[in-house]
């Protein structure tokens, strides 16, 4: 029983990581009906801003959040700016944007695998290799703070969604776009300002993996995979949707971990994708009925 | 059968053209090699040309699914390792070579298609492209822990036993043979009524289902297909490699390639994946011989993408037909 | 001077060909509107390029003697022009109070909104009853009448309604014009798109006939009403001619 119990906590706290990771995804999803396949390819590149932050300035990959949150906050502008500005809002071309998107990781993942090479990096920090003990269950600390920090940056997405004007924009937005441009909203801007966030906050879970996992160009894929299929099990565009998926996969795939070898946890994440298309293509919580 | 006084009319000038040409063009590829028997030293071209065979078939199969059916498939790859490591088991456990046993490969690639798209069709678009990437990541995982083909590790398959002038010949051969007919098989579906099904869920699935096209078992069956000539491509590939390992096979970038070379020539047509296909083999090949195939590779595939997504989604095919401009030797719709 | 000048305006989605192919209109600020025309015709197109959805192509809209081209939707809602679209336009997982506070969402001032809401409610009691419940849960008069209710929390000068019958049984089509007699009465110029012609027409001061882009044909509605060739064409009532079938 113990040794399930830790695993669970294993599993939710990790879950609380690819909920921030996902978060970004569906919000988008959520606002401008484009899956951003780049999403984690842009995780990456925080995840390398970090490293060397970490490497050349000392910077704990945490702190490093304060550079790498704004840093791809303003490079999801100038990329909304660039590629999708005038798509957003015509159905049909949202099919191509997602190829859009596809080409985007690759160019993303190709410069990066130029520039540094696909060797595998993380970050050290002195919490990466230490444990907190409570009773008889431990955690690492540095999947503790992770966690922390994940679930700071969730309450305060929350938080401004719910109570600032903008957030509120944004809701309307996400519930239906003509009705919110009817009332005034400029849902360009906020497509762009949404981008933007989700951008914000790859930034953050790029800070933060560095230490929780090793890095490298490609790994993107394994990441966007993974994050897909809690998105789509949770419900495309529903942000507790992402958190509810994160946390039940993670746990299993903790739990496949333990049972079967680390290899097998993402598997766990691509069978899940597999099942909810079997069972309810749609989602626990989605809200989109296209898919 | 035409009444005692119906004119009759000579086939029209573009389309004696066209047969002409393909024709043509199937005579001069299969005589190619006759300069090699002759003169020798061709090998980088018959290479070359096997390699842009092969591609051919591949985009023209993509097409089905990815063009005619507009269910993009990112990691299409997977049933080129079906067909390649189908191919390997049959040779290496089996004796079978893969010369004879290609189509079996093709067939069981196909029937992997139908079963896994009877899962990943029920959703549509973006859920759908995910599925596919997850799709090749999990078969990655899958082979890299299968110690039955070797794992990370692989197969290796014994070199078949011709002298070196030779011995791309038959690979030459079999590969313009895919060629042709997945060509044909492109052609013949778009001519059909499931062609037509096929497109018009592309344009709307919901309405297409409404006006009583079996919208589920078209696309399921478009998918099996598209994998049924990549398959065999798989097969013979791995024979002409000699080595499989899924490294090789289940990177995302080579099933990008697929995406790329069909949308560069146009999908949803028939001409389109061709002409795609040979472009980006050569502009390919000349790119990683100044640069190697690096990284790079990898940023001048994404950034051709980009590029040809965002200016001429329709393709080198597609963009000429919608002005017009279209030779008609092209036009094989 | 009219409040709204439309002039020779040519308009279309995207890439698409021409709706709009030289549409001109005066619209006054003391009289009601109603737009029939057969699908197709550009009656939507038409009020989407008023309110900045549909970019113009050629030719202008002017408001209040001020031009409105290339103005952005909510700058042009912030000048008095509301817009209410033909697919219920509501924010369905939002309530009734909550969706009412958007149509405030231009204003700054949340203290002037939430006065603002208040008065519509009283107008519309039926909004004040449920002003807790989700959006989704009305039914279809209900919800026209939410988008009325939204539509007024701006104090607009005009408002513009996109088919308001549209699925709606011919007693609750009735309700729905009997409000929107109340705002004709309180002085909103009042431009309805309307493919039930008769209740439209009923309800308005002037008819406009729209088709193939153009106006064809306008004058008081009981003028419109009562033209033969209109009741022809537009009205249903089909006066056939004899001879061999075809």
């Amino acid at each position: 029983m113990t040794h399930n119990i830790q695993i669970l906590i294993l599993g939710l706290t990790l879950g609380g990581v690819y909920a921030l990771m996902a978060s970004g995804l569906t919000l988008i999803f959520g606002v401008m009906g484009i899956v951003n396949l780049a999403h984690a390819a842009f995780m990456i590149i925080a995840a390398f801003i970090a490293y060397f932050a970490f490497q050349i300035l000392d910077l704990d990959p945490i702190l490093s959040i304060v550079i790498t949150m704004p840093v791809m906050f303003l490079v999801g502008i100038v990329v909304y700016r660039l590629l999708f500005a005038r798509s957003v809002a015509d159905p049909h071309t949202r099919g191509v944007l997602v190829l859009v998107t596809f080409a985007l990781a690759l160019t993303v993942e190709g410069t990066l695998g130029f520039l540094f090479s696909n060797i595998y990096r993380s970050t050290n920090p002195s919490y990466a290799s230490k444990a907190i003990l409570f009773g008889p269950y431990y955690l690492p600390e540095g999947q503790f703070y992770a966690t922390l920090m994940s679930i700071a940056l969730l309450v305060g997405l929350w938080a401004f969604l719910q109570y600032t004007r903008t957030g509120y924009a944004i809701r309307a937005t996400m519930h239906n776009r003509t009705a919110a441009e009817v009332v005034g909203v400029n849902v360009d801007r906020i497509s762009m300002l949404v981008f933007g966030i989700g951008m914000a906050l790859a930034g953050a879970s790029g800070s933060m993996l560095t230490f929780l996992f090793s890095f490298y160009p490609s790994k993107h894929w394994e990441f966007v995979a993974i994050l897909l299929s809690l998105v789509v099990l949770g419900g495309m565009g529903s942000l507790l949707g992402a958190l509810i998926g994160a946390l039940l996969l993670s746990v299993i795939a903790a739990f496949v971990s333990a049972e079967f070898g680390p290899t097998w946890s993402p598997v766990t994440f691509y069978l899940a994708l597999f099942v909810i298309l079997l069972v309810r293509p749609q989602g626990l919580l989605g809200k989109r009925p296209e898919l | 059968m035409a009444t005692s006084d119906t004119t009759i009319r000579a086939p029209a000038p573009s389309t004696t053209g066209k047969r002409t040409l393909m024709a043509a063009l199937v005579v001069a590829a299969l005589a190619f090699p006759l300069l090699q028997l002759a003169f020798g030293g061709l090998n980088y071209w018959l290479h070359m040309l096997l390699f842009i065979f092969m591609n051919i078939a591949i985009a023209s199969n993509w097409n089905i699914i990815g063009g005619y059916a507009g269910y993009i498939s990112l990691g299409h790859n997977v049933f080129f390792a079906i067909g390649g490591y189908a191919g390997a088991i049959l040779f290496a456990y089996f004796g079978v070579s893969p010369f004879v046993a290609f189509p079996l490969c093709g067939l069981i690639a196909m029937a992997f298609g139908f079963l896994i798209g009877l899962i990943t069709l029920r959703a549509r678009g973006p859920t759908f492209i995910i599925s596919t990437i997850a799709l090749v990541l999990l078969t990655k995982i899958l082979l890299d822990n299968w110690d039955y083909v070797g794992g990370t590790n692989g197969i290796s398959l014994p070199l078949l036993e011709l002298p070196v002038d030779l011995v791309k010949l038959p690979f030459y051969y079999l590969m313009l043979l895919l060629a042709v007919g997945a060509v044909y098989l492109s052609f013949r579906i778009r001519r059909s009524k499931f062609g037509l099904g096929l497109r018009a869920i592309s344009q709307d699935e919901t309405k297409a289902e409404v006006a009583g096209v079996p919208t589920r078992l078209y696309k399921t069956l478009a998918f099996a297909l598209s994998g049924l000539f990549i398959g065999m491509a798989g097969a013979l590939w791995g024979y002409y490699l000699t080595y499989l390992s899924p490294a090789i096979f289940l990177t995302i970038l080579v099933g990008a390639k697929f995406v790329l070379m069909t949308i560069l020539g146009g999908r949803g047509t028939v001409s389109g994946p061709v002409i795609g296909a040979t472009i980006f083999i050569v502009a390919n090949e000349f790119f990683v011989t100044q640069f190697g195939a690096t990284a790079l590779n990898i940023v001048a595939t994404g950034l051709l993408l980009v590029l040809v997504l965002v200016f001429f989604p329709e393709g080198i095919v597609g963009t000429l037909k919608k002005s017009g401009r279209l030779p008609k030797m092209l036009d094989w719709d | 001077m009219p409040l709204l000048q439309i002039d020779d305006v040519v308009a279309g989605y995207g890439i698409g060909p021409d709706i709009l192919t030289g549409l001109s209109l005066a619209v006054e600020a003391d009289r009601s509107y109603c737009i029939i025309g057969p699908n197709g015709a550009g009656k939507s197109t038409l009020l989407k390029t008023i309110c900045g959805l549909v970019r113009a192509r050629r030719g202008g809209v002017v408001f209040d003697g001020k031009p409105l081209n290339g103005l952005r939707t909510d700058e042009i809602l912030r000048r008095g022009i509301c817009y209410v679209p033909q697919d219920r336009s509501l924010f369905p997982d939002m309530t009734v109070r909550e969706n009412l506070r958007m149509g405030g969402y231009i204003l700054r001032d949340r203290h002037a909104v939430e006065k603002r809401i208040d008065e519509v409610m009283e107008m519309f009691p039926i909004l004040k009853e449920r002003r807790a419940q989700l959006a989704k849960t009305l039914s279809g008069g209900q919800q026209q009448m939410l988008l009325l209710g939204r539509a007024l929390v701006l104090k607009p000068r005009i408002i513009m309604l996109d088919e308001p019958s549209l699925g709606l049984a011919p007693m609750v089509s009735h309700q729905i014009f009997e409000s929107m007699n109340a705002l004709k009465k309180a002085g909103i110029t009042i431009i309805v798109v309307e493919q039930n012609a008769r209740i439209g027409l009923n309800f308005a001061d002037w008819g406009c006939v729209l088709d193939l882009g153009k106006m064809v044909f306008e004058g008081p509605s009981q003028t419109v009403l009562d033209d033969p060739r209109i009741e022809e064409l537009y009205l249903g009532r089909r006066r056939r001619r004899t001879g061999t079938g075809g």
